[in-house]
């Protein structure tokens, strides 16, 4: 059974599927670009998000093998593919997805009536967050076993895995201090959905030549699975699809286990071409007291085999009294303790960062918005960004070329290296009709070549009611 | 002209991103063909004792018989992805006697699966006598030990010197089992 589920465990790490908007970071005429630095500059009087499609995004990626990897269609043995791909990657490799939605949206100018230079935003949006490393000495003990790995430690750190989906209040403050600085922050209530946790695994297991007889293998255990939200998902009033729903549904509206973070972010006007600006987000926790349901399983032992012969030797015990003791203390070993301690978890922090230079004045008859902020046709520049995870933070550094088509057009392309790869192009969108904006992005355009050989794929698309700038 | 435009840009997109996309020839059946064949290697038995151990109140004890119940073949995972077993026993003998250690294999009605027998030869010299024996479960030995509820053990002590509380040397085993698996369809 343990086995068993090992195994799906790993096969399922080539059939799913970060959570950086390397697009949408800076994207002036996107309300959305608020969201990632709460700082930054806005270009709009007030926006009204399309309620279920002002965001939607998905970002997934995988940093070992991929789906065409394992499953391409070349005549090659399928489990030699397995084992190349196992063999091809290590316990720092994993796949990651993470999926919003806005439910709704909105933000709008407020201030001095000359000078609107304060904007408010909130909404609530859902969010879907997972990381699973690659369980590398689970898979070759389930491979290959012990026989040709005597000495070798299996390491059980190896399983990591964070999973989660919460909804998230939040509501954003932005002033425009002049025409230089910028900053603002946002707060955030959270309400966690599902909660799976476990990050902390330790303990190892090896074989290796024994005193008394050929092996002791020694098993250190000490392994905690933490979950929130999971386990009354199986009681009787949510047996049928629609309790489970209506419990779910409460948990959105802050009926699942609170939590508080906050945003922060600036954005800085060093010269009229040059920018600077950055953000750090979800700098939070969540407290997880309802609906826990932990697994701990945590021992030691050495087994060294059956000593049965001579019951002399070890008093009056039998051979089955010596086996029936070995049988318990590894049925204690294998003892999975459920508890309902409540625990609390951090919101991965991520900081992103950009320097820009714009260039290319417009002429007036392009532009009749504000001169100052949109003056110019073209801007590159760099981004950063980076985001905690449980065992080292993943980081992403983009570079990109903005381009302001024409009243109703702006698009961005990017290039971006990651640890997913070192040649992923983006590019995104922002159309205008009417007061209407629509936006897309997607990167990796790459890899849609073959989707199968993707290691990673974002995407993200909106819509927003915009109340423009030069409409007061 | 600028909506004609934007919607044409819009399209152009479209279809890059559409026809620009796509998949080359992938087969998840395939997973269907996976085998895992791990081989799982256990310590079994063993001891170590010296000669006199073989005494009762200073009498020589000819046989030694002690069982073990196991649940190990009970499990469906075991039953089904099992496919080739073998049991190595190593001894090391420096007393001048020939061993025997019996290996009896029964179901839960106690009838007999398979037996093997495990031979030690004398140390005339007092210097370590080595021997190793390697019983392999395959086929229906293999359904043998599938079978088996528990084992029983006979140590047999071959005619020789008498052993008394001054009968040097010691007799030493150490065994392992080793396991076979291939596993497919167990998910």
């Amino acid at each position: 059974m343990k086995i068993r589920s090992t195994l799906i465990l790993f096969l399922l790490w080539f059939v799913s599927f970060s959570q950086n908007k390397q697009i949408v970071y800076g994207f002036l005429e996107i309300p959305q670009s608020l969201i990632l630095n709460p700082g930054g500059k806005v270009g709009n009087k007030g926006y009204i998000g399309v309620p279920l499609l002002s965001h939607i995004h998905v970002n997934g990626g995988t940093t070992g093998a991929t789906v065409y990897d394992v499953f391409a269609n070349d005549g090659v043995n399928f489990n030699t593919k397995l084992r190349n791909a196992v063999n091809s990657m290590n316990d720092n490799d994993y796949i990651s997805f993470n999926q919003q939605l806005d439910l709704f949206s909105a933000g709008f100018a407020f201030g001095s009536s000359y000078e609107k230079n304060e904007y408010l935003s909130f909404g609530l949006y859902q969010e879907l967050d997972m990381i699973n490393y690659f369980p590398q000495d689970y898979a070759i003990l389930a491979l290959e076993g012990n026989q040709n790995n005597i000495n070798k430690v299996f390491d059980l750190s190896d399983f990591s895995l964070s999973a989660e989906v919460i909804s998230v209040f939040h509501m954003g403050y932005n002033k425009k201090v002049n025409s230089k600085l910028n900053y603002g922050f946002r707060g955030k209530i959270y309400s966690s959905i599902v909660n799976v946790n476990s990050t902390r695994n330790k303990g190892r297991f090896v074989t290796v030549p024994g005193n008394d007889n050929v092996y002791d293998h020694i098993f250190d255990l000490n392994l905690k699975l933490r979950t929130s939200g999971i386990a009354s998902l199986d009681d009787d009033q949510n047996s049928d699809s629609e309790g489970a729903i209506k419990t779910i549904a409460n948990r959105v509206l802050f009926g699942g286990n609170l939590g508080l973070g906050f945003d922060v972010g600036f954005s800085y006007n060093i010269t009229k071409q040059w920018t600077v600006d950055g953000s750090l987000l979800d700098i939070g926790f969540i407290h997880h007291s309802k609906d826990v349901e932990n697994h701990e399983l945590k021992g030691d032992y050495v087994f060294e085999g059956i000593n049965p012969i001579f019951p002399e030797s070890n008093g009056s015990e039998t051979a089955d009294d010596y086996w029936s003791e070995i049988e318990e203390d590894f049925e204690e070993l294998f003892n999975i303790d459920v508890t309902n301690k409540s625990y609390t978890t951090w919101r991965p922090i991520k900081l992103n960062a950009s320097l820009n230079y714009a260039f290319g004045e417009k002429k007036e008859e392009d532009c009749n918005c504000i001169k100052e902020e949109l003056g110019y046709l073209n801007a590159t520049g760099v981004q950063l960004y980076a985001v905690n995870r449980p065992r080292r933070p993943q980081l992403a550094l983009t570079t990109y070329y903005y381009r302001y088509l024409f009243k109703g057009l702006r698009l961005k392309a990017t290039y971006t290296i990651d640890s997913y790869s070192f040649y992923n192009l983006g590019i995104g969108l922002s159309a205008h009709i009417g007061r209407m904006n629509f936006y897309a992005m997607a990167d990796n355009f790459i890899q849609y070549k073959n989707i199968y050989d993707a290691e990673g794929v974002s995407l993200q698309l909106g819509f927003n009611y915009i109340f423009k700038k030069n409409e007061n | 002209m600028i909506r004609k435009a934007l919607s044409k840009i819009i399209y152009v997109l479209y279809i890059l991103i559409i026809f620009g996309s796509c998949a080359k020839d992938v087969d998840f059946e395939q997973a269907r063909d996976y085998v895992f064949t791990p081989v799982i290697e256990s310590s079994l038995v063993f001891f170590d004792e010296p000669a006199p151990s073989f005494l009762d109140s200073g009498v020589e004890i000819e046989i030694i018989q002690d069982f073990v119940f196991i649940e190990f073949f009970d499990d469906d995972f075991i039953l089904d992805n099992l496919v080739k077993a073998e049991f190595d026993f190593e001894t090391i003998n420096s007393i001048n006697r020939r061993f025997e250690l019996r290996v009896d294999m029964l179901d839960v009605a106690n009838q007999l699966q398979h037996t093997f027998t495990v031979i030690q030869e004398a140390s005339q010299t007092g210097e370590d006598v080595l021997s190793s024996h390697i019983e392999t479960f395959e086929d229906d030995s293999l359904q043998a030990l599938k079978n088996t509820s528990f084992i029983l053990f006979t140590y047999r002590l071959l005619p020789g010197p008498t052993i008394n509380e001054d009968t040097p040397g010691s007799i030493q085993l150490k065994s392992k089992a080793v396991f076979y698996f291939e596993i497919e369809d167990a998910l």
